[in-house]
């Protein structure tokens, strides 16, 4: 026997992993790739118990109502924003529309700023668990003519803001992360081929209805079954449609429009400051999950400066208040690209 | 046949093909790292592990369409913080690889003494390779990469893999006491199929 297949003995004495190892490890996988599980699932193990204790004489009530509205739609039976957040809505659609959009001239590139924080969240072992938010600062040249070469800066995920000792101690023995810069036709980073860009394309922007109502629809279709609610996912889409910076004035007014008719939408801070910026936000909380989705818009210009999610309780060390998720953009003309 | 290259491209575009990738090598990084350090570390970073690599997954050299070396190199990596928890764990492999021997039936307990020193003195002779040897060692053994992988896993050329290799198995070879005659069989072996898991 040699000493390769003595090491191999001992490789085989040890336990293979259980399901339920397995399984934690791809929840937390799921939870990363897409941040809005976590909001769903913030601790799926409790969730569970919850739908069990549903599960009983309340159960034919819940159902009926939930049918019921699925029933009615979207139409004026569900309601709409408040009044005050409609007509925030409103009139940011009004004057967006009359700033003109930037297009780059030919050898031109249109170049998006963006500061990105992320919230992340890490479970030991032993169970305890870690709460950080990162830093992430992107720029992205799209040139005139987008089958042409797009090129993405990206600083990365650098962990930036902590609540306790403990979570900054954790994320500091992680792996830096170092910054890099893509490259892809069209927009097909990572290897994509540029046909199969994962950015809106300009026909995909040209097709969606200018109509709010209409789009409002088009959105429900697009979001069937995602979310947590038909009405926070509408919300959830607007805001990542807009922070994209790629949307023209027109299909900006008529999501902001499209915003106002979405139930439960609000005016959620007259005073928001996003990067330094100041406008006003429109949100809506999210109950089952507690947490607030808002756009903050700058009211002079009708133009977006970003979108940001709320905790409306506090979660493991961070309080309620904290933004765990936001981006800020800043569109612009520029002359080169990297 | 969907390489794990397609399947990390494809995430870019669809996350969620990311998880595939968790699904097919998720037991192996948590084998890899349980035999190093134990079940409850062998968690921690079977999970830390496709968190970095998907963070990661625009670093991955497309190059390769097998995404394990870059897995047990990120897993590697993770281990590292858990250099005590290994190190007790060969000590207590050490032991009792030693007591094992006595619960067996008497007409083995001679065999079963010799393969359980040699086990012993393996596990003890791990821990006094540097971290490097030690690592290209487990690599190969425990993960199950071949050379090349070892080398892309571990950011180091072949050649060095190569070298490293050569080192700990003399080593653990002749801490564990194996005879010489072995070593000719290992060598011959190595000549011909330099991975012979590839």
């Amino acid at each position: 026997m040699d000493e390769l297949s003595l090491l191999r003995e001992m490789r085989d004495r040890t336990p293979i992993a259980t399901d339920a190892a397995i399984d934690r490890g791809r929840t937390k996988l799921l939870q990363r790739i897409d941040p809005q599980s976590v909001k769903l699932q913030k601790n799926p193990r409790r969730r569970a118990v919850m739908r069990w204790g549903l599960a009983s004489a309340a159960t034919v009530l819940v159902a009926a109502v939930l049918v019921g509205g699925d029933v009615f739609g979207p139409g004026p039976l569900r309601g709409a924003a408040t009044a005050q957040a409609a007509e925030v809505l409103n009139a940011a659609a009004e004057t967006t529309i009359q700033t003109a959009d930037l297009v780059p001239g030919a050898g031109q590139y249109l170049k998006i700023q963006s500061t990105n924080i992320w919230g992340s969240a890490a479970v030991a072992a032993d169970g305890s668990e870690y709460e950080w938010l990162d830093t992430e600062k992107s720029t992205m040249y799209i040139p005139a003519n987008r089958e042409e070469e797009w090129v993405w800066e990206r600083s990365g995920r650098i962990p930036t803001t902590f609540f306790d000792d403990k979570s900054k101690e954790y994320a500091s023995s992680m792996k830096p992360a170092e910054g890099y810069v893509l490259r892809g036709n069209n927009g097909g980073f990572y290897g994509t081929p540029p046909e199969q860009s994962s950015f809106p394309s300009q026909d995909a922007l040209a097709a969606f209805p200018r109509d709010p109502s209409a789009l409002l629809a088009e959105i429900h279709r697009q979001t069937d079954g995602k979310g947590q609610s038909k009405d926070g996912e509408s919300l959830v889409f607007i805001a990542d449609l807009l922070r994209t910076g790629m949307v023209p004035a027109d299909l900006r007014a008529a999501l902001y429009k499209a915003a106002a008719l979405i139930p439960g939408v609000t005016v959620t801070d007259e005073q928001a400051t996003l990067d330094g910026r100041k406008g006003i936000a429109i949100g809506r909380v999210e109950t089952a999950s507690n947490r607030r989705q808002d756009i903050i818009i700058d009211p002079t210009t009708g133009l977006l400066i970003g979108e940001r999610e709320v905790l409306t309780e506090p979660r493991g060390s961070m309080p309620a208040g904290t933004a765990t998720t936001w981006t800020a953009i800043e569109t612009t003309i520029s002359d080169t690209a990297p | 046949m969907t390489t794990d290259s397609d399947l990390i491209r494809r995430s870019s575009k669809d996350p969620q093909a990311f998880a595939a990738l968790y699904d097919k090598y998720s037991r192996a990084v948590y084998r890899y790292a349980a035999t190093r350090a134990g079940d409850s570390v062998a968690e921690d970073v079977m999970s830390q592990t496709f968190l970095v690599a998907y963070e990661s997954r625009d670093a991955f050299d497309h190059e390769w369409d097998d995404a394990r070396p870059w897995l047990f190199g990120i897993a590697t990596n993770l281990l590292r913080r858990h250099h005590r928890t290994e190190a007790r764990r060969l000590r207590a492999f050490a032991k009792a690889a030693g007591r094992d021997s006595y619960e067996d039936g008497a007409d083995r307990v001679a065999e079963r003494l010799d393969a359980a020193a040699k086990s012993s003195n393996l596990a003890a002779a791990i821990r006094t390779l540097s971290t490097a040897d030690r690592e290209c060692l487990l690599l190969y053994a425990w993960a199950d990469l071949t050379y090349e992988g070892i080398a892309l896993a571990t950011g180091v050329p072949v050649g060095t893999v190569r070298s490293r290799l050569n080192r700990a198995r003399r080593i653990i070879r002749d801490a564990a006491g194996l005879l010489n005659i072995d070593e000719e069989e290992i060598e011959h072996g190595r000549a011909i199929t330099p991975a012979r898991n590839a």
